[in-house]
């Protein structure tokens, strides 16, 4: 389970790397040398605005989300469940934080084990029992296990450089179209499938990084039942989440696919697009562990 | 160029067995820090117990043979220092914990009693933590064990002095769970 997502990711992420050298390609095709030009500044760019905040995930999310770090004093009993899951995965205690919020979420985020931050809502710890929570918890330090914010880093940087890339060139055809080099290629089929390159790889950049997010969201899954050995636990979490209507206020699509469970309407957003997997799907490989042990 | 070649050939192999080696002590240190995580967690429950055993006294004296078993488990338990006979006074413990726990069912302002309720939420955390701290040491030693019975680091484990560790077994099935009480 947990060796097939990961597989999963490094086959998403390499596709990621195909779809970067199919934009240069369509650069190189069409503009000759001073397209490939931009491809440095395009990625430099992306790096730079991805870098900061991955750097400083855990104190952008803490403003994002109006999250508030609490102390062991504030909350014993949640502090209690979190060191349980870290002595069971050999972490490290993480920054704990609560939004107030009545709709039950999570989420877990920083660069690496020892700058991680884990969130809960108000509303999870008041609707969720004990060994619900130790599930939520064991999904959320499964994140920092498995360095999902390095991943998804990872992927939005290149999403990113894709989008500017397409951006840019698109832009220099729209209205520098006769200003090609010499070195560029005249085969019409090449410049035809080199446009359609540049219109279609940030649609595709988006839907790949998706779909890294829903492996890193099943892989968080897997990884939990072998911190606490209890699938059960984490799957009566999913299932309040599920029956749960309501959703967290703060609703930015910059940092939805942090959550547990996705904080945005599921039914406007087509499957393919979405940064978590169908919450019953999750349940059903949860019950299929269940009946493993 | 042929002794660039042979020396490469020889830097690679040691560095091989610097791998190897490092990789079993490093296994074997896991291994006892998974041990000092035990230690801790079966600490922080024994300090726990005074407390507790008060509390119910408070309320329900007349059940000596309950709290007796109790305090006798965490006095043998004190003693203890072989993994096996750790391990073995952990489950008498547990055993004791839960019956004092399901004594206590019958009085309902014991139950009731603030002191108590958080005594008992630290208990069952500390439980959890017992629990998982034994995972987590078990799952250290088959990695450890896996790797000294394996080629390559099985060359190896004499020079690092490095040997098969023993399992944290308890007897009771059910210790891996918490004392379950619903109040």
């Amino acid at each position: 389970m947990q060796a097939t997502n990961r597989r999963k990711t490094i086959g998403l992420l390499a596709g990621m790397g195909l779809l970067t050298g199919l934009v240069v390609y369509a650069a190189l095709t069409y503009f000759g040398s001073s397209g490939a030009a931009i491809v440095p500044f395009a990625v430099g760019i992306a790096l730079f605005g991805v870098w900061g905040s991955y750097y400083g995930s855990d104190k952008l999310v803490l403003t994002m989300t109006g999250a508030k770090q609490i102390q062991e004093s504030d909350n014993p009993k949640l502090f209690g469940l979190v060191q349980e899951v870290c002595i069971a995965s050999g972490l490290k205690l993480p920054k704990i934080a609560i939004v107030v919020d009545p709709a039950p979420n999570a989420f877990a985020t920083g660069r690496n084990p020892e700058h991680a931050l884990i969130a809960f809502t108000t509303g999870i710890l008041d609707v969720m029992d004990r060994d619900e929570l130790q599930g939520v918890i064991a999904h959320e330090m499964s994140h920092v296990a498995n360095r999902d914010t390095l991943v998804s880093a990872v992927a939005a940087t290149t999403a990113g450089a894709i989008a500017i890339l397409s951006d840019v060139l698109t832009r220099m055809m729209w209205f520098g179209g006769g200003r090609r080099d010499r070195d560029s290629n005249s085969n019409p089929l090449a410049i035809v499938f080199s446009l359609l390159i540049l219109i279609l790889a940030p649609i595709a950049a988006i839907l790949l990084k998706s779909a890294i997010s829903r492996k890193r969201e099943s892989l968080a899954d897997a990884t939990a039942v072998s911190f606490t050995r209890n699938p059960a636990g984490l799957r009566a979490a999913l299932e309040v989440l599920a029956r749960d209507s309501t959703v967290v206020q703060q609703r930015s699509t910059s940092v939805a696919h942090i959550w547990i469970e996705s904080p945005l309407d599921g039914s406007s957003v087509s499957k393919l697009f979405s940064t978590h997997p169908p919450i019953q799907e999750r349940i059903a490989a949860l019950k299929a562990m269940e009946s493993l042990s | 160029m042929k002794t660039i070649i042979v020396l490469g050939i020889l830097a690679l192999i040691v560095l091989f067995i610097v791998a190897q080696y490092n990789k079993l002590i490093r296994l074997n240190i896991s291994v006892d820090e998974a041990w000092a995580q035990i230690e801790v967690q079966l600490k922080r429950r024994s300090d726990l117990i005074p407390n507790l055993v008060e509390t119910v006294k408070g309320y329900a004296a007349h059940e000596k043979t309950t709290l007796d078993a109790v305090i006798a488990a965490r006095a043998k338990a004190t003693t203890a220092s072989t993994v096996a006979d750790v391990a073995a006074a952990d489950g008498m413990v547990t055993q004791a914990l839960r019956g004092l726990l399901a004594v206590a069912e019958a009085y309902p302002d014991l139950k009731a009693s603030a002191n108590f309720l958080s005594l008992q939420e630290e208990l069952s955390t500390t439980e959890n933590k017992v629990a998982f701290s034994r995972q987590f040491y078990n799952d250290n030693v088959r990695s450890l064990n896996t790797a000294v019975k394996t080629v390559p680091t099985n060359l190896f484990s004499g020079i690092a002095k490095v040997t098969e560790r023993e399992f944290y077994e308890v007897e009771d099935s059910q210790s891996r769970q918490a004392p379950n009480v619903k109040f």
